[in-house]
């Protein structure tokens, strides 16, 4: 059921996507230093693909997930291994990869049929702490502790190599999965999802198999991080069990509920955001702060970003979304808002 | 065969000490789970500024007086704990009010956010290089039989079992602690029969900080160097307080006793007659948690709430 | 009207960082900027803080003195809280957006793994990483070629301090305290070739980063009936291993890799620290070679705090004469391949500060030999000579 407010404004999306395919032109247009931007926004790219995943299954079925670095590892470590010790092309190991990581996901999933809650968000967290141990102890494939060089992807006999390949590689693939993710969300499974969140017994009572839809959560939220887990293992050519440590998993959850939880959009402005703030915007105040006291670097920057991210937190808990849906709703009302609506 | 036996007791009793330590941050995420059910991300970071702040008053009071005394470290004491009541209702003002009708996910979120600050202004303020805390009990250690034990884990032991008594009595036998548990059963019900839940709510991060305080200013010395990454101890408590049964008081100390007997045992008799347990040591606990969750969903002794439609 | 408005400020806001590019990354007439990623926030902030430190007062007194070939040198660092996804975005910023010259110093064997594919790519100098891992001197690897290490890897401390103890007990048992990382990894390697040479078993026992607790480890050395243990930890873990053995009356001789090098060491064991022994890549930073003296000179005309006045804060000085002697040779001209020309010249150069240091084509790997430093009545002895 659509509210009058809900309705979308298709005619924005082709003009988005041509934005999209051509800010790396413009960037580099503007400024020298443009691949330093594009790197930080292939970063994004990655986060918003993974985050996509991680909002259908925390947003969306309320499945709390603190592990979903884990995923992440699982999908670079599989398809590095595939890739340059077992000779798959590039192509393939992007079709394959997630799907392992998909089945993998069934095996973290599994404990969601009777852990729920906060209690779920921890056995996640603990699984991301194995899934660690266990790539260190797979020594003769994963190199152990000591990290793991990747090849550049070869997609159709062409070597994607500099930062600008990188991105049109990132984006289209980050526009794939915002339309997938999309229609799963609008689609029986995505309210059925919804459905488990708001309640698990009405869910179930209105006949929804509550451990298939669980268990397909799980899965789905797994292609997704497969997917971002061979674009990063690819795009960065160096991976190590220092990369997906329990802070960055962390880190998705927070993404995600910035964004503002249970709507897709929400998940990559929340992405943008974090990434974008973490790395261009936050540096940047705390260049002129250094200019003006003199200090050290380092604590400042953890010390801005954290304050950011509190009042942000504190002003905004809908998230970044909600923020959005709450000016459009101002907008449309204008001159005739109620007060009240928006205090 | 002795030998295998006192090298057991030796590790069962260092197991205990440690699992102490994990059940004192244990015993902070619970209390403030059991009121609200936010999981506070910042607990072990509390600790930190808990250890830090005792630093500073010890170091003070060092320095004006000269030789360390019995009576320096208990005023020392009074003084962290008078500043974390201070710190858990300022902590109420800035969490709390604000987000009381956000959805919890926020309040978690802003705990997180918490401690990023809390751990970067410490740092700030305290600079780049690590304290090395002095500790009242010395290296001094008790010997029995073969058996060795250090005093300050004997501390560590005792206030762990004290705390979580006075906890849990206030908790089941006083009138705020009843309301306390009214309040975490149903804030909105708790409201109309007439509890102040804003009241309550304060209490709660008053407990907890000073609970933290108490923890750091115990551990500050055991864990040697001082620096503001001791805020991550608080992870390794996370499955102490979830395999207990998150917001049981009873269960912390039993979740993390049980941890820390384990991980010792895993990385001693274990490790040594295992090599490959050597691989999977620091999991260990993990794996303890998964297949108890597994069985009882809601940790050892944590009660399951009935959800209605 | 509002996606145009929308598209200005993205535009403003990236162009805001906009500078005029150099013909040279880097390098103007008067100045050459230098780029070095630390812990600042994470784990290892203590040495975040001092090594950097120590650098910056060696190039504030080049720079007093008219800088290299008239040019100061300027460091720029950031942060990466020990995590190599951090630091891979570190160094792109450094390059790419502050255009510096050459990268000096980043800290940590993985960070300084994972900037491999961007140096190779751009071609950017890395001089004196700060780690001990031997695989930075491996020429075969990435970007081998343009990285110039200067400490003894720690797989050779560990081989030299099996050397020193077979040497001075042949049926010796020897234990090892590993950190289950990436420095563990590199201390192994030197532990099982030692292992193959002497034919010995070495007892292993592994800790994780951040343990505070240490008495499986330490019960597991007692019953293996230990006589020598080498504990390739940083500051926490020498300090209560020894402080438990004590307690246990377990006294076996305990060694430490570089970085217990630290005098805290010695001075939290207390008595249990007394005898420890630890390597050393450097010449002790309170001795009288000429280097040191100048390090000492320098602290009381630079107003240097005390407390970072020590091994590593003399290491962050040590490390900057050698870059600032290879910039020296590099010649008025300074590009990033005089540079690496200027540092292949290095035969035998005695800085004063390490032990001589050869560079060449085939050999990036610095100094290969390590002083024994031992606490002797609460002070750090050095009881032997240059061992390799």
């Amino acid at each position: 059921m659509k509210d009058r407010y809900d309705h979308e404004n298709i005619y924005w999306i082709p003009i988005l996507i041509i934005f999209v395919f051509l800010l790396p032109l413009i960037l580099k247009g503007i400024s020298f230093s443009y691949k330093y931007y594009l790197f930080v926004l292939n970063l994004a790219g990655i986060y918003i693909i993974l985050n996509v995943g991680l909002d259908l299954l925390s947003g969306f079925t309320g499945l709390v997930s603190l592990g979903h670095a884990a995923f992440l590892a699982v999908g670079a470590y599989t398809s590095a291994i595939m890739v340059d010790q077992l000779g798959v092309p590039f192509s393939l190991s992007l079709i394959l990869s997630p799907v392992i990581v998909g089945l993998f996901g069934f095996i973290i999933g599994f404990p969601a049929l009777r852990i729920s809650g906060m209690y779920l968000g921890l056995t996640t967290m603990g699984f991301g702490f194995i899934v660690k141990r266990i790539i260190i102890s797979f020594r003769d494939w994963t190199q152990g502790s000591a990290g793991l060089e990747v090849s550049s992807p070869v997609l159709f006999g062409y070597t994607i190599k500099s930062d600008l390949d990188n991105y049109y590689l990132i984006y289209t693939f980050v526009i794939v999965a915002i339309i997938i993710g999309r229609r799963i969300a609008t689609s029986k499974i995505g309210r059925s999802f919804m459905a488990i969140r708001d309640s698990e017994q009405a869910a179930e009572a209105s006949g929804i198999n509550l451990s298939q839809y669980k268990m397909l959560a799980f899965f789905i939220s797994g292609l997704f991080a497969g997917f971002a887990g061979v674009l990063f293992a690819h795009t960065s050519s160096f991976i190590s069990t220092d990369h997906f440590d329990i802070l960055l998993s962390i880190y998705f959850i927070i993404m995600v509920l910035v964004g503002g939880a249970s709507s897709i959009y929400g998940a990559v402005l929340g992405s943008l955001f974090i990434v974008l703030l973490d790395n261009l915007f936050v540096p940047l105040i705390e260049d002129q702060i250094q200019l003006l006291f003199n200090t050290q670097a380092g604590d400042i920057q953890s010390l801005i970003f954290g304050l950011i991210m509190f009042l942000f937190i504190i002003f905004q808990p809908m998230g970044l979304y909600g923020m959005w849906l709450k000016m459009r709703i101002y907008w449309k009302l204008f001159p005739f808002n109620p007060r009240q609506r928006f205090t | 065969m002795t030998d295998i036996l006192s090298g057991f007791g030796q590790e069962i009793i260092s197991g205990i000490a440690l699992g102490s330590i994990y059940a004192l941050i244990a015993l902070g995420f619970t209390m403030i789970f059991k009121a609200t059910e936010v999981v506070n991300f910042a607990q072990g970071d509390l600790m930190m500024v808990g250890a830090y702040v005792n630093f500073f008053f010890v170091s003070t009071f060092l320095s004006n007086s000269g030789e360390p005394s019995a009576w320096t470290f208990m005023v020392a004491l009074l003084c962290s704990i008078i500043f974390s009541v201070l710190f858990g209702l300022f902590l109420d003002f800035i969490i709390n009010r604000p987000l009381k009708d956000a959805p919890i996910f926020s309040v978690i979120m802003a705990t997180l956010s918490l401690a990023i600050i809390m751990r970067a202004l410490v740092a700030m303020i305290a600079g780049p290089i690590s304290l090395m805390p002095i500790s009242p009990f010395g290296d001094n250690s008790i010997t029995i039989g073969i058996i060795v034990i250090s005093v300050l884990d004997l501390s560590i032991i005792a206030s762990a079992i004290i705390l979580v008594i006075i906890f849990y009595f206030i908790f089941h036998y006083t009138k705020w602690g009843i309301a306390m548990q009214a309040t975490s059963e149903d804030p909105v019900a708790a409201q109309l029969m007439g509890i102040p839940i804003k009241k309550i709510y304060a209490l709660v991060w008053i407990f907890s900080a000073l609970v933290a305080t108490l923890s750091g200013v115990l551990l500050a010395p055991r864990i040697a160097l001082l620096d503001t990454s001791m805020g991550f101890l608080g992870l390794k408590a996370f499955p102490a307080a979830v395999l207990g049964g998150f917001g049981s008081i009873p269960g912390a100390i039993v979740g993390g006793v049980i941890l820390g007997v384990i991980e010792t045992i895993s990385l001693g008799t274990l490790s040594f007659h295992f090599e490959w347990i050597k691989e999977i040591n620091d999991i260990i606990a993990w794996f303890v948690l998964i297949a108890v969750l597994m069985v009882k969903p809601n940790g050892l002794f944590g009660i399951e709430k009935v959800k209605k439609v | 009207m509002k996606k145009i408005i929308g598209v200005l400020i993205v535009i403003g806001l990236f162009g805001s960082g906009c500078v005029k590019r150099a013909p040279s990354p880097g390098i103007t007439d008067s100045e050459i900027l230098i780029g070095n990623v630390q812990d600042l926030s994470g784990p290892m902030k203590e040495l975040g803080a001092i090594i950097p430190n120590g650098s910056n007062m060696y190039f504030e007194y080049i720079n007093d003195q008219g800088g290299v070939h008239g040019r100061s040198i300027k460091m720029l660092i950031e942060d990466h809280q020990y995590n190599p996804q951090k630091a891979v975005v570190a160094i792109k910023k450094l390059i790419e957006k502050d255009q510096v010259f050459c990268m000096f110093q980043v800290i940590g064997t993985s960070p300084c793994e994972a900037i491999r594919p961007i140096l190779a790519e751009t071609g950017t100098p890395l001089i004196a990483p700060a780690t001990n891992s031997g695989t930075m001197s491996d020429l075969t690897k990435q970007a081998g070629d343009l990285i110039f290490h200067t400490d003894t890897g720690y797989d050779r401390q560990a081989e030299i301090l099996v050397d020193h103890i077979m040497e001075k007990n042949s049926d010796a048992k020897i234990g090892l305290v590993y950190q289950d990382d990436d420095y563990g990894q590199n201390v192994l390697l030197g532990i099982s070739r030692a292992e193959s040479k002497y034919g010995v078993t070495v007892q292993k026992e592994s800790y994780q980063r951040g343990a505070v607790d240490f008495k499986g480890q330490t019960m597991n050395l007692l019953k293996g009936g230990l006589t020598d243990v080498i504990i390739a930890g940083i500051v926490r873990e020498p300090v209560v291993i020894m402080k438990t053995a004590e307690a246990m009356n377990f006294k076996p001789n305990f060694y430490g890799t570089g970085p217990t090098i630290d005098a805290r060491v010695g001075k939290m064991a207390g008595s249990a620290g007394e005898g420890f022994t630890a390597t050393n890549w450097s010449y002790m930073w309170n001795s009288d070679y000429p280097g040191p003296k100048l390090y000492r000179d320098l602290c009381e005309k630079y107003d240097i705090p005390q407390p970072y006045i020590g091994l590593y804060h003399y290491y962050g000085f040590a490390t900057a004469m050698v870059l600032v002697e290879g910039l020296n040779r590099a010649g008025k001209n300074l590009t990033r391949n005089s540079l690496i020309k200027g540092l292949e010249s290095f035969n035998e150069w005695e800085s004063g500060t390490f032990p001589p240091i050869t560079y060449n084509r085939n050999d990036h790997a610095g100094v290969d030999k390590v002083q024994l430093v031992q606490m002797q009545n609460g002070e750090q002895v050095v009881i032997s000579d240059w061992l390799e």
